[in-house]
């Protein structure tokens, strides 16, 4: 025993130091480079919609490089994986802290992941905008170091909830996934549906796997609800939608915080996805939303990545020329500055206003859209409105 | 073993711990971290070991009691403003009530069963703290204040292995492990020899609840955020279970062995290849469980470099 | 059977009563049961599809039962396989353009072939040995199977749009076009089995096995052959229950580990080895679940609970199940 005990000790000793060496011990950079470094949702649930945020993020870092770096810092980026995994992502970003000594950090993608890793930045001081979380409790716990850019999750089912009005529903269901993100979603549309006087038949979340929603569907039929906000992603709100066609549930409104957005929705669902309204909270139309810079991101981005650019990509892009204009502002890397600077500027980016509050949040207004003809189409509010919305859901049978 | 055996092992272990208390001032936080890491595996896989090595009752469970203890603390500390040591106590005296509520009756199943039925356990536990709400904050998780340094939760999970170390010893060169390992080898034949096997399976099972609960509190307080799915993650359980047979189950070495071994090749695999190196760790499960089912220990024993004490 | 046995299953008959009696009462209580017809027409429904999926569930079980009877080896990767299966009839639909269900007729002879190679190199050493290393084993499996699936596919979740119309029953009941249609060859497929299992000579052979492989040895079996058909036929089904899933759900790499533990209580209400035990138990947990959905406020979030629960509980009661014997 005495033996084994010395070898695994001594395996373990040298094994920290491999590690050490192993992961660079930082602190000798040529000094004309900045370490930039963050953790994202590289593979695992979040992959999709935050693999469109990388692609912004890349593509700011070889135009700033190109444009002679950041305060004449040539940019070295460290974009880890941290599976989407909140305990993975806690331990990167540490890693990133303390031992590669990065000097600009960048936000990670989902509420959940954002709250805890807020912990990790808050405690070493180094402040970061957020583009990949929109719940609002983040925000309420008096840190200082973490601002946000995007519209919260409370507002994302507004522009539905208004349509519902105006189409006179008077009873809704609201169903979500139990997780930070649906929750505070589902928060919201409830707030709004009292404000506009509408009643809240039912309310139940679900498990993040759950897969089969006949029942729930039909307690929801059976509560009289006439339109479903459900605040889902995208497996979640396919398989309602289907099962909704499947079951002959009809109702007048349908409503998918995160699923409708993404790329593969309407081509995967085909015609079941027609009518759904969905959440934006920016689409890469200059003509009707206006910000400066737009057409010109728009371009280079397609030009790169074979796509528009949705709005996770657009919110990073966004987030990242707010840092790069409080940097010039701050005319150096000191944390302290950099965090005062983001507090207080108004920043115009191609995503919109960046103006935050005392709490670190902005008031980034979205836009609902319908799916239509396998389109996504602008339809409220009015003020950015493509086309009106074809309310109420005509019923399955007769499509 | 002899008296003097004893006492080395005893002056080994102090030295040990000497070196570790002084070890974090020379080292990073992120290295800070993966020690303490290290001496969590340690401590779980080690209490692993009491319930499913001695007395061969497998659980696929485990990590219901991490998930308890991780829940007590951040609760405690997050809404009622408790200071954190307090709550692992709380989480302790939690896990041991539990475990005896549950030991009880799932105890008298046998083998797999008993392992099923922990395994539901476990996922029933994280079930109710997804859907209870008002305690737990159901799938929003809890985030707790940070007022550490690193250094706290450090000697505090240096405390806890060394805790744990010395009871595990304790239990393998006692009569009462004695009795477990004859509850394992046949149970029927240990009851006729007058061994109430019922109290001491529920024993080893309350030991083996307690020090993970604690575990799962300090690590709570560490990561300053928890969720029900991260702390009721079967992979925690699948890892005390590898561990201990990596390093020989049954044996008290062979936890302790195991866990330093196979957290650090996780670490640094994870390091150097993201993306292989979840298949390289399945791939390592299925090897080391097909050839290797004895564990290093084991193997050390066939080889004759180390005496047979009351391996497997 | 003992008198002790038979004081044991009607326990465990009397606790299902109150089990599936339990959503009714909760609610009652809680307002959400109410006796007009269109209630009745909605809790038809959610019954009815509670039956159709309990098929589909049922023959994934029947997999996972197999292996746990003849060698008393737990299967933790057997959701990993249905998975598999999914993936298998995705590629064939969307890369070779064959419809999902005769995609079937490719995929179970690669499954077996992949079943046999399974135990042949890993499961022969668990067989025998204490159960953790045959959990151990194929949980490894599991993982491996899950993370190079990821590899490949990334974790985008896929789905077949196959026959998604809906079939009206009567005026209030309607069920999906794909969930018969999969109900339909889930049934046949299992019947298959069980007549190739009851009248069969091998079939006959590996119930044998199951009942007692050292007999077995004796009366001429050869039991390690046996072994490998009959983890290639759990192999088999599993992938056949993965085309069913594909075309009525979306699913990703990681879709398989609820699968495992559904499996898991099936096979422990059903009973150890019990083929017929696992069909019905599929189908009583398929509808315990939809009905604990539909009644009981915020249940659709309480549904794995159901499945734990009952679990455990049979477990407690009877770890035979309904139709092994008491001690299972």
């Amino acid at each position: 025993m005495k033996t084994a005990a010395i070898l695994a000790f001594a395996g373990a000793l040298a094994a920290l130091l491999g590690l050490g060496v192993g992961t660079g011990w930082a602190g000798h950079r040529p000094n004309n480079e900045v370490l930039v470094g963050g953790a994202i949702s590289q593979t695992g649930q979040y992959a999709e919609p935050a693999g469109r945020q990388v692609y912004s993020i890349k593509l700011w870092v070889d135009e700033v490089n190109a444009r002679g770096g950041l305060l004449g810092h040539t940019i070295v980026l460290r974009l880890l994986d941290d599976k989407s995994d909140i305990q993975t992502s806690i331990k990167l970003y540490e890693k990133l802290i303390t031992e590669d000594k990065v000097d600009l950090l960048l936000a990670p993608y989902s509420s959940g992941i954002t709250e805890a890793v807020a912990n990790v930045n808050e405690r070493y001081k180094m402040p970061f905008v957020a583009y990949g979380a929109a719940s609002t409790p983040i925000w309420e716990k008096g840190r200082r170091y973490i601002f946000n850019i995007v519209a919260v999750a409370e507002d994302y089912q507004k522009g539905a909830v208004h349509l519902a009005r105006q189409i006179g529903v008077k009873k809704a269901a609201i169903i979500g996934q139990d997780s930070l993100f649906p929750r505070q979603a589902g928060k919201g549309a409830k707030d709004w549906c009292k404000k506009l006087g509408i009643d809240v038949v039912l309310e139940e979340n679900y498990p993040t796997k759950q897969t089969d929603f006949t029942a729930l569907l039909q307690k929801i039929k059976a509560a009289d609800a006439e339109a479903v906000f459900s605040n889902s992603y995208f497996a979640d709100s396919a398989a309602q939608l289907r099962q909704m066609r499947e079951l002959n549930l009809n109702f007048k409104l349908y409503s998918s915080t995160i699923g409708p957005s993404l790329p593969n929705f309407p081509e995967q669902l085909g015609a079941t996805a027609e009518y759904v309204l969905g959440f934006s909270q920016w689409e890469p139309l200059p003509k009707v939303l206006g910000h400066p810079g737009m057409q010109e991101y728009i371009e280079r981005y397609e030009k790169r990545f074979g796509e528009k650019p949705n709005y996770h990509a657009g919110g990073a892009y966004g987030a990242l020329q707010v840092t790069e204009a409080a940097l010039k502002k701050v005319g150096s890397f000191d944390n302290e500055k950099l965090r005062d600077a983001l507090a207080t500027m108004e920043v115009q980016t191609i995503y919109g206003r960046y103006k935050v509050d005392a709490r670190g949040m902005n008031s980034h207004e979205g836009l609902t859209f319908q799916v239509l003809r396998g389109q996504r189409r602008v339809v409220w509010p009015e003020k950015w409105a493509e086309t009106k919305a074809e309310l109420p859901t005509p019923e399955w049978s007769k499509r | 073993m002899t008296r003097v055996e004893h006492l080395r092992n005893l002056a080994l272990l102090g030295a040990c711990a000497v070196a570790l208390a002084i070890l974090p001032h020379a080292l990073t936080v992120y290295l800070r971290s993966f020690v303490l890491f290290t001496m969590m595996y340690v401590v779980l896989a080690l209490s692993w070991n009491i319930i499913s090595g001695f007395t061969g009752y497998t659980s696929f469970g485990h990590v219901a009691f991490y998930g308890i203890g991780a829940y007590a603390c951040a609760i405690l500390v997050a809404d009622y403003r408790w200071h954190w040591l307090p709550t692992l106590g709380v989480g302790a005296v939690l896990a041991a009530v539990v475990g005896v509520a549950i030991g009880y009756p799932v105890l008298r199943l046998k083998g797999p069963y008993f392992a099923i039925a922990m395994l539901g356990a476990a996922e029933g536990t994280r079930v109710v703290a997804t859907v209870w709400d008002g305690l737990t904050h159901g799938g929003l998780g809890i985030s707790l204040p940070s007022a550490e340094t690193s250094l706290e939760t450090y000697y505090a999970m240096l405390v806890l292995m060394l805790l744990t170390v010395v009871v595990a010893y304790g239990v393998g060169h006692s009569r009462f492990g004695v009795r477990l390992n004859a509850i394992r080898e046949d149970e029927v034949a240990a009851e006729a020899l007058g061994i109430n096997a019922t109290l001491y399976k529920l024993t080893a099972f309350t030991l083996s609840a307690v020090f993970p609960a604690v575990a799962g509190g300090i690590q709570a307080y560490k990561v300053l955020y928890i969720d029900p799915p991260s702390v009721f993650f079967v992979q925690i359980t699948i890892a005390m279970a590898l561990m201990s047979m990596l390093g020989g189950k049954g044996t008290v070495i062979g936890p302790i062995v195991g866990a330093i071994l196979l957290y650090t090749a996780q670490e640094l695999t994870w390091v150097n290849f993201p993306t292989a190196h979840l298949i390289a760790y399945g791939l390592f499960i299925v090897l080391v469980a097909r050839f290797m089912p004895r564990g290093l220990m084991g193997f050390a024993i066939d080889r004759g470099w180390v005496r047979k004490g009351m391996v497997h | 059977m003992e008198r002790s046995d038979v004081r044991s299953l009607y326990l465990l008959a009397a606790f299902l009563v109150c089990a599936y009696a339990m959503p009714f009462l909760v609610g009652a209580w809680a307002g959400t049961v109410r006796l007009d017809e269109r209630w009745l027409g909605n809790l038809a429904t959610v019954v009815v599809g509670g039956i159709m999926q309990g098929g589909v569930y049922a023959m994934f079980a029947l997999g996972l039962t197999l292996i746990f009877g003849v060698m008393r080896i737990i299967n933790a990767a057997h959701g990993e396989m249905v998975m598999m299966g999914a993936y298998l009839t995705w590629v064939a639909f969307f890369y070779l353009g064959v419809d999902p269900l005769l995609s079937i007729v490719l995929t179970l002879p690669i499954a077996f072939v992949f079943g046999v190679a399974v135990q042949k190199l890993l499961l022969d050493a668990a067989v025998g040995a204490p159960e953790l290393t045959g959990l151990l084993i194929t949980f490894g499996l599991g993982l491996t199977l899950i993370y190079t699936a990821e590899l490949i596919f990334t974790t985008d979740f896929r789905t077949i749009p196959y026959a998604p119309g809906t079939v009206q029953l009567t005026s209030a009941i309607a069920v999906g076009q794909n969930r018969v249609i999969s109900f339909v060859l889930a049934v046949a497929i299992s019947t298959a089995v069980y007549l190739f299992l009851k009248l069969s000579r091998l079939g006959k052979a590996v119930r044998a096995t199951a009942l007692n492989a050292e007999v077995a040895m004796v009366c001429g079996i050869d039991v390690r052959r046996i072994y490998l058909i009959t983890t290639g036929l759990a192999a088999a089904l599993a992938v056949a229950g993965g085309a069913l899933v594909s075309i009525q759900f979306g699913f990703n790499p990681e879709t398989g580990v609820v699968y495992t533990l559904q499996a898991f209580a099936i096979i422990v209400l059903g009973g150890r080895g019990h083929y017929v035990g696992a069909l019905i138990g599929g189908l009583m947990l398929a509808v315990l679940e939809n009905l604990v959905s539909l009644m009981v406020p915020n249940g659709t979030a309480m549904v794995e609970l159901a499945a734990y629960g009952l679990m455990i509980s049979v477990l407690l009661i009877r770890p035979g199940g309904l139709m092994g014997v008491k001690e299972g």
